[in-house]
């Protein structure tokens, strides 16, 4: 009996502990977002080095799994594009089908109707009153042999040295060759439209058509530039898929849909580094990956 | 009497064609009805159509020009004017159908080879060019060595580009109905056959109507009769395979044609009009000489082949990668459900008027053409 009280005092202990620790860690956290804020508003040009936080490199694994993928994001930036390899990690028992990642990536990218980069399928599975759902977020695979790359007539689509695949939107002539290969319907193409149609014009101060089309007209930031939505030009009439949010990535921001997940089931890292979280998971027996018959490899990895 | 009537249908179609030329230059791709789960629809369809006419209608001017069939003298340069106003139409509508039609530029300054697109592009190019020369030089010096050599490489040309179509399909391991290597092979026999339907309405509809006209009708009819029995089989090899595989997905796509949302276009128009009425006809040796049931049956069989490219098509895209992924979604052209919008009807409706207008005017127009010479 004295042996299991001093075992509960112990786990009392440890609790109280790991509270500790995860209360710091999130102070960390807090600490470093004001920082990151302040790196913004004082010098731009120094963003990508500052938002790169010190205590974040530091966090053990009994932190948050968001700080320790900050941490493993933050040492993967200081090693050469070639030498890091992104993947994702989607665990499929602790997606709860609330849909954010989709919102949080449409967001992000500032995607029309018609767009998507992450939907989440559903599936139910048996028959009433024996039925579960089950969901699964779907963002590109990132092949390691892409179907989609060998049949861009234009180099428009290809591998970038960090293992992502990338469209380069001025090259692409919109054949949609791409999205027909793709053997997970991961591509959209962009018909130009805004989510602003139909609304009437107004005056005074009842938001209208021209203020609204305003900010879809505002650019979003994909691959490193600024798009805007104007006279045709791309993105529209492009072919458009998930890029693991890169422009985040190389300032030291996980992708929207990890950051966003409030189940914490999307995680992201690079696997060269063995100490990174994603590299610990993807080599566990009870992982998946789309269709792997076909021999496409993605690098998007699902815990069952 | 046929030529006004064909005349009066063209400028009729390119007409009603206006408001879709309209709309895809001037709005844009916001009223079609392909999209991101359908990529590819009508348009893609009718350029495999047409560019299958011209080049079939390439290879059958080879009978002239390269082979000296004596019955075919004379026929090679209308054939080959129809291979020059053909591709041209099959270009429009797959330039139509892309996001950018303003780079097509790029697939020349930086083409990616291994694409089949890119090859396609390059060989359409150099199938025009060959096709220009190829008509000058029969008319100028039709015996010489210049002109079979360049009709040997238009030859060549007409049976990789035919074949490349195919492949450009067959490379999509993820669409099960088409990831087959038969799909390349099978496609320059559909190229041939669309040829010979060409051949048989310019003939039997354009030119006088005598013994040898008739002969030359006659024997593109039984040639008809044989292709039409191949492309039978052809159906029955990929559609009882995919069936009798029991894989879903391999067979999904089939079902959709005999079965499903496609089955009236593909029992109504693609077998009964376009492959049995030839058949019953043709068959019947005096109607099989006739001009005017000549030209009909070739229409009929074009029309049916306009109705296969479209099956082969879009049952094959309305097969969603994933499981739930339609459902995952939605918004704007992200239908599974694909048929055809007016206004890509109205692009197909003028691109076939420009053809046909073309094609006529440069046979009564150009001097070269209006001359008609037979070898008795």
């Amino acid at each position: 009996m004295k042996q299991v009280l001093q075992n509960q005092q112990k786990a009392s202990a440890d609790v109280g502990r790991r509270n500790f620790l995860r209360a710091l860690a999130g102070a960390a956290g807090a600490v470093t977002a004001l920082q990151v804020l302040d790196a913004l508003e004082a010098a731009p040009e120094q963003v990508a080095e500052s938002l790169v936080p010190q205590t974040v490199t530091e966090a053990d694994e009994t932190a948050d799994v968001l700080i320790r993928m900050q941490a493993d994001l933050a040492r993967a930036l200081k090693k050469q594009p070639s030498e890091r390899r992104w993947v994702m990690v989607i665990d499929l028992r602790k997606c709860v089908g609330c849909h954010a990642c989709t919102i949080a990536c449409v967001a992000e990218n500032k995607l029309p109707p018609g767009v998507v980069y992450r939907p989440v399928i559903e599936e139910e599975i048996g028959e009433y009153p024996n039925v579960t759902r089950r969901f699964i977020p779907r963002p590109c695979m990132q092949c390691e042999n892409p179907p989609c790359v060998p049949v861009c007539p234009v180099h428009a689509t290809y591998t970038n040295a960090e293992g992502v695949v990338e469209v380069n939107y001025e090259q692409c002539i919109g054949c949609r060759a791409c999205l027909t290969a793709c053997p997970y319907g991961a591509r959209t193409s962009d018909f130009g439209y805004t989510y602003a149609e139909g609304t009437p014009n107004a005056d005074g101060l009842i938001l209208g058509r021209d203020a609204a089309d305003e900010y879809e007209r505002a650019p979003n930031f994909e691959y490193g530039r600024p798009w805007p939505r104007e006279a045709h030009g791309s993105p529209m009439g492009n072919a458009r898929k998930c890029h693991f949010c890169l422009h985040r990535v190389k300032e030291g921001l996980l992708p929207e849909c990890v950051t966003t997940c409030i189940g914490r089931a999307t995680l992201f890292g690079d696997a060269n580094d063995p100490d990174s979280v994603v590299a610990q998971l993807i080599h566990r027996p009870n992982v998946i990956r789309l269709k792997e018959e076909l021999g496409t490899q993605p690098r998007v990895y699902y815990i069952v | 009497m046929i030529k006004r009537i064909v005349y009066g249908l063209g400028a009729l179609a390119l007409l009603l064609g206006l408001y879709g030329f309209y709309s895809r230059l001037f709005i844009g791709e916001r009223e079609v009805n392909y999209g991101s789960y359908v990529t590819w629809g009508l348009w893609v369809a009718m350029y495999l159509f047409f560019a299958g006419i011209s080049t079939g209608a390439y290879m059958l001017a080879t009978l002239d020009h390269l082979f000296n069939v004596r019955l075919f003298k004379g026929a090679g340069k209308y054939a080959l004017w129809g291979a020059l106003v053909t591709m041209p139409a099959a270009l429009i509508t797959i330039a139509f159908d892309l996001g950018h039609m303003e780079r097509i530029w790029k697939v020349y300054l930086s083409p990616n080879f291994g694409a089949p697109m890119a090859q396609l592009v390059w060989g359409y190019t150099l199938f025009l060019v060959v096709i220009v020369v190829s008509l000058v030089l029969t008319l100028r010096r039709p015996q010489t060595l210049s002109t079979k050599v360049v009709m040997s490489i238009g030859l060549f040309l007409a049976i990789f580009l035919s074949g490349g179509v195919g492949a450009l399909l067959s490379v999509n391991a993820s669409r099960a109905s088409w990831h087959a290597a038969m799909l390349p092979a099978q496609f320059p026999i559909f190229s041939l056959t669309s040829g010979v339907a060409l051949l048989m309405t310019l003939l039997g509809w354009f030119t006088p109507d005598d013994e040898t006209r008739q002969q030359r009708v006659r024997l593109l009819g039984l040639a008809m009769i044989v292709l039409i029995l191949v492309k039978a089989y052809y159906l029955w090899v990929d559609y009882s395979v995919a069936l009798y595989s029991g894989v879903p997905d391999t067979a999904r796509a089939v079902e959709l044609v005999l079965f499903g949302q496609y089955a009236w276009a593909f029992w109504g128009l693609q077998v009964a009009l376009g492959m049995i009425v030839p058949l019953i006809v043709l068959v019947q040796p005096r109607l099989a000489r006739s001009g005017f049931w000549a030209g009909l049956m070739g229409v009929l069989v074009l029309v049916g082949f306009a109705v296969a490219r479209s099956n082969i098509i879009f049952p094959a895209l309305a097969i969603p990668e994933l499981e739930g992924l339609t459902e995952a979604f939605h918004g704007p052209h992200l239908n599974i459900d694909y048929a055809p919008s007016l206004m890509e009807l109205s692009v197909v409706s003028g691109v076939v008027g420009l053809a046909t207008l073309a094609y006529l005017i440069g046979v009564d127009a150009l001097p070269f053409l209006k001359k008609y010479e037979v070898t008795k």
